[in-house]
């Protein structure tokens, strides 16, 4: 199976475990992931409060890019998840929209025929693999490890306006793959916070706050998250949390790749376990050798 | 404070507005908005309610609108198909035609305008990249960005903040 | 030739208004009610709005009447399979399932029950209470006879054992009846809507969010407390209560963009309720707007207000949350009079849903060859013309399984005797 890699600009800037981690546990799935050449930016959430217009063109570049590969894009992060699929979304169901939008688009040689789909990681594993064959390439499972999942708001909602969206449990089943529990925490679909990052530091932490004393409550032992903005609302965030309010959690954060990868018997490299600010080591101890 | 009565057609009439026409102010969005909670100014029932009365002048001007997390909570809750967050998103559109963007965004707008990319990158970061084995960078096509930004007009409202050349 | 009866469908109130109103006037009626007695949602209920009547004590007589009437051939714990021919001359036939007991020996006595090793959650009590396989789904049942629910049932044989009147039977076979009757009236109800389809709400997740029918049980002395309103969770008597008004309804997203008409009216009439069952609790109500029409209901709400302390919140709430270390329920709000965003704690939270079609309705409708509406309830060819009509000449509906347009007793009640007039006119034929 081969798909579009749309990595997004966050990810290959701040959290390179990620990066190397899909890399390294997708292959064992068949699943060739192919290079997008010349890809941009895929105008999340900050550039779509900007202009309508120049959203959809941004995020219709994209697309377009996948068509000429005749691929689907998968992606990885949340905002660049809800940007394309929601683009995808619209230009399919509204012409008038996709004649406009390619107007546009022929001023840089492209246009756009609403050929591909947009999907996650957590997609391809969950309906393209399917859960079986995830289990099957599992030699640690994490038995007795309590994660408390992080689906994220794109990966999630908005239910309305296009049915494709995961319904929650996706990830949980995921990670119970893994041989991990999931705690049921409140408000599990809820914002981390994290589109505030840049704009109010301090009210983005203080909505991880919120999820992170609902995850604690139920003994969650750890995060698993899918979006690097979540990511670092809640690994960066408990630094910040701690020396504002003197509170501590303890509850590393992985994502899920990571997870897989750990699970599937594979180390993390040191640099990758330090890339993490809420210390890791507790949660991996006795499940890998440290690399 | 004078009143447009037409506001709320005006926003009805953005590509994502429409959804203002079907509020009954129930406020389930604003007992759903995980910011109501922390901001008292923050509220979306409110924001849909401004509209509604047309006080055009002050949502265009102010930061309500500008704390959304468009976590979408309030658009899959909304009984009625108000669609509240894809109207924050109309207001936030309507509010940068007149040049009206907070700082934060501003600045994510001029790194995407002069580098294509809204996070910048950090040298250290992209030596580390290459030390692990990573492509140096991927790619931003950051030309064609610029073309399709003078295109739609975006980047002249962001130079004309003053931030970027363009 | 004989004049061909009136088959009825469905043994509620409206259903069984209809039969008594045409029986009264010499027609024979067939009841066919699905369940093992007649009665309905209002055998459910403990009292009625506004007037608060006692609701069995205003249904039983009906019931009995029914029974007795020697017009009236009850056809309880059995389903319409087919239906051909047309108005004033259709031939119906009709599956009665096996209760296993003898209807006619049967007394009622309730010793098999006492002896059955089998125990099941009792849906006349939303699963609140528990039932055994032998069982009455009421004590007032109609008619009263025990049933056998076989699916359930272990097949140890005590219950023929212990029987006195040597009623059980438990060779019993189903058995097919055709019937020749010249019109039909579909009197089904509704079902209500489930409520963890909205999962912010927290049904099926915290015991202590209850639906109004859950606490109708609760409130009911034939319930499975005995009356005592306590919390399903730890058996305490709650304290703080909280009534969430259209859960469901006026749902665009759902598809029951309608208003389910009564729930307003039965929040205020049970929330006067638990007032009077527990004084010193406090009960408030989450509504969106507040439609308490007709006759007697704004003086109603009136005096929930002034003289029992009931408050209204003018606001449809985003989530119930529960707190684990305090082990309390949550509700986060907009009060959108006062515009502040506020955070409650109850200790019983009761949904008010949506009501809907009957799951079977569809196939109902599809035997009857009748058209149902985009949300499933019965369609009438002209709402204002002919309101009890159906879309097929010799078959009526009365009651909710009409929509919301009707809802209240005393509508359900005058729909029925609508359709019994209709049904007579199709029997007797133009004069």
């Amino acid at each position: 199976m081969k798909y579009g890699m749309f990595w997004g600009c966050l990810i290959p800037a701040r959290e390179l475990s990620y990066e190397v981690s899909v890399q390294k546990v997708m292959p064992a799935f068949g699943v060739e992931l192919v290079k997008m050449e010349d890809t941009n930016c895929c105008a999340p959430f900050g550039i779509q409060s900007l202009d309508y217009t120049s959203w959809l063109a941004l995020a219709a570049r994209n697309l377009c890019i996948g068509e000429e590969m005749g691929l689907d894009i998968m992606t990885l992060c949340n905002d660049c998840y809800e940007s394309l699929l929601m683009v995808n979304t619209i230009l399919k169901a509204h012409p008038e929209i996709k004649k406009e939008v390619n107007e546009i688009l022929a001023e840089v040689g492209k246009e756009y025929k609403g050929k591909v789909d947009v999907k996650t990681m957590i997609d391809v594993l969950y309906d393209d693999i399917g859960i079986k064959k995830v289990k099957d390439v599992i030699k640690k499972p994490l038995t007795g490890l309590k994660v408390a999942t992080q689906p994220g708001c794109h990966l999630t909602k908005p239910k309305r306006i296009h049915f494709g969206v995961r319904e929650f449990d996706a990830l949980d089943e995921l990670v119970k793959a893994t041989g991990a529990e999931t705690v049921s925490y409140e408000r599990r679909e809820m914002c981390c916070g994290g589109p505030l990052r840049g704009i109010n530091d301090e009210l983005a932490r203080d909505v991880a706050r919120i999820k992170l004393i609902n995850m604690k409550n139920v003994g969650a032992q750890c995060i698993v998250t899918v979006c690097p903005f979540c990511f670092v609302e809640f690994d960066l965030g408990q630094l910040e949390i701690r020396r504002h309010f003197k509170e501590e959690y303890n509850l590393p954060v992985l994502h899920f790749a990571e997870l897989l990868r750990v699970a599937m018997g594979m180390k993390l490299d040191d640099w990758e376990i330090k890339s993490h600010r809420t210390p890791l080591e507790p949660i991996l101890k006795g499940r890998v050798k440290e690399g | 404070m004078s009143l447009d009565s037409n506001f709320m057609h005006e926003v009805a009439n953005t590509p994502r507005g429409r959804g203002i026409l079907a509020c009954i102010q129930c406020g389930r969005c604003s007992g759903s908005c995980p910011v109501a909670r922390l901001v008292a100014d923050h509220n979306p029932r409110r924001l849909m309610e401004m509209i509604i009365l047309g006080s055009r002048d002050e949502i265009i001007r102010s930061q309500l609108p500008w704390y959304c997390l468009s976590c979408f909570t309030c658009l899959d809750r909304c009984p009625q198909g108000g669609d509240v967050a894809e109207v924050m998103f109309a207001i936030r559109n309507l509010a940068v035609k007149e040049k009206n963007m907070p700082d934060g965004f501003a600045a994510q707008a001029k790194n995407l305008v002069e580098t294509g990319r809204v996070v910048p990158s950090i040298t250290s970061i992209v030596s580390k990249r290459v030390e692990v084995g990573l492509p140096k960078e991927h790619s931003t096509a950051t030309k064609d960005v610029q073309k399709i930004l003078k295109k739609t007009g975006l980047s002249k409202i962001i130079a004309s903040k003053g931030m970027v050349k363009e | 030739m004989e004049q061909p009866a009136v088959l009825v469908v469905g043994g509620g109130i409206s259903g069984i208004q209809a039969s008594l109103d045409l029986a009264s006037r010499g027609f024979k009626v067939y009841i066919v009610e699905k369940s093992p007695s007649i009665g309905g949602r209002m055998a459910q209920l403990d009292k009625t709005f506004p007037t608060m009547d006692c609701s069995m004590c205003i249904l039983a007589p009906k019931m009995i009447d029914c029974s007795h009437h020697p017009n009236v051939q009850l056809l309880t714990y059995s389903e319409v399979k087919e239906v051909k021919g047309s108005a004033g001359n259709f031939k119906v036939k009709v599956l009665r399932k096996p209760r296993y007991v003898d209807e006619t020996k049967c007394t009622g006595c309730g010793i098999c029950a006492d002896n059955c090793p089998s125990e099941i959650p009792n849906e006349f009590d939303e699963g609140l209470g528990m039932r055994k396989a032998i069982y009455m789904p009421f004590p007032q049942a109609v008619p009263r006879a025990m049933t056998i629910d076989k699916d359930n049932c272990i097949e140890c044989g005590l219950c023929e054992k212990v029987c006195e009147a040597k009623a059980v039977n438990l060779g019993q076979e189903p058995e097919e009846v055709e019937l020749k009757v010249g019109a039909i009236i579909v009197a089904v109800g509704f079902d209500l809507f489930d409520p963890s389809q909205i999962s912010p709400f927290g049904y099926g997740r915290h015991k202590d969010v209850i639906t109004s029918m859950e606490l109708e049980r609760l409130l009911c002395a034939s319930g499975p407390t005995g009356g005592h309103l306590i919390r399903p969770s730890d058996g305490k008597i709650p304290k703080t209560i909280a009534f969430i008004q259209c859960v469901g309804s006026r749902d665009k997203r759902l598809g029951n963009a309608y208003c389910s008409s009564i729930c307003c009216k039965y929040s205020v009439k049970d929330a006067v309720l638990i007032k009077e069952h527990v004084p010193d609790s406090r009960v408030c109500i989450f509504y969106i707007d507040l439609r308490a029409f007709g006759r007697g209901f704004q003086e109603f709400v009136n005096r929930a207000k002034t003289e029992y302390g009931i408050r209204f919140i003018r606001s449809s709430p985003g989530e119930i949350t529960y707190d684990p270390v305090n082990k309390d329920l949550s509700l986060w709000y907009e009060d959108t009079v006062t515009k502040k965003i506020e955070n409650l704690k109850f200790d019983l939270v009761v949904l008010c849903p949506a009501l809907v079609p009957r799951k079977d309705a569809k196939d109902l409708a599809k035997i009857l060859r009748v058209e149902v509406d985009q949300y499933g309830f019965f369609r009438s060819p002209g709402s204002i013309s002919n309101p009890v009509d159906t879309t097929v000449s010799g078959i009526f509906a009365c009651g909710y399984c009409l929509g919301p347009k009707t809802g209240d007793i005393p509508d359900s009640i005058t729909q029925g005797s609508a359709t019994a007039s209709r049904a007579a006119e199709v029997v007797v034929g133009e004069v």
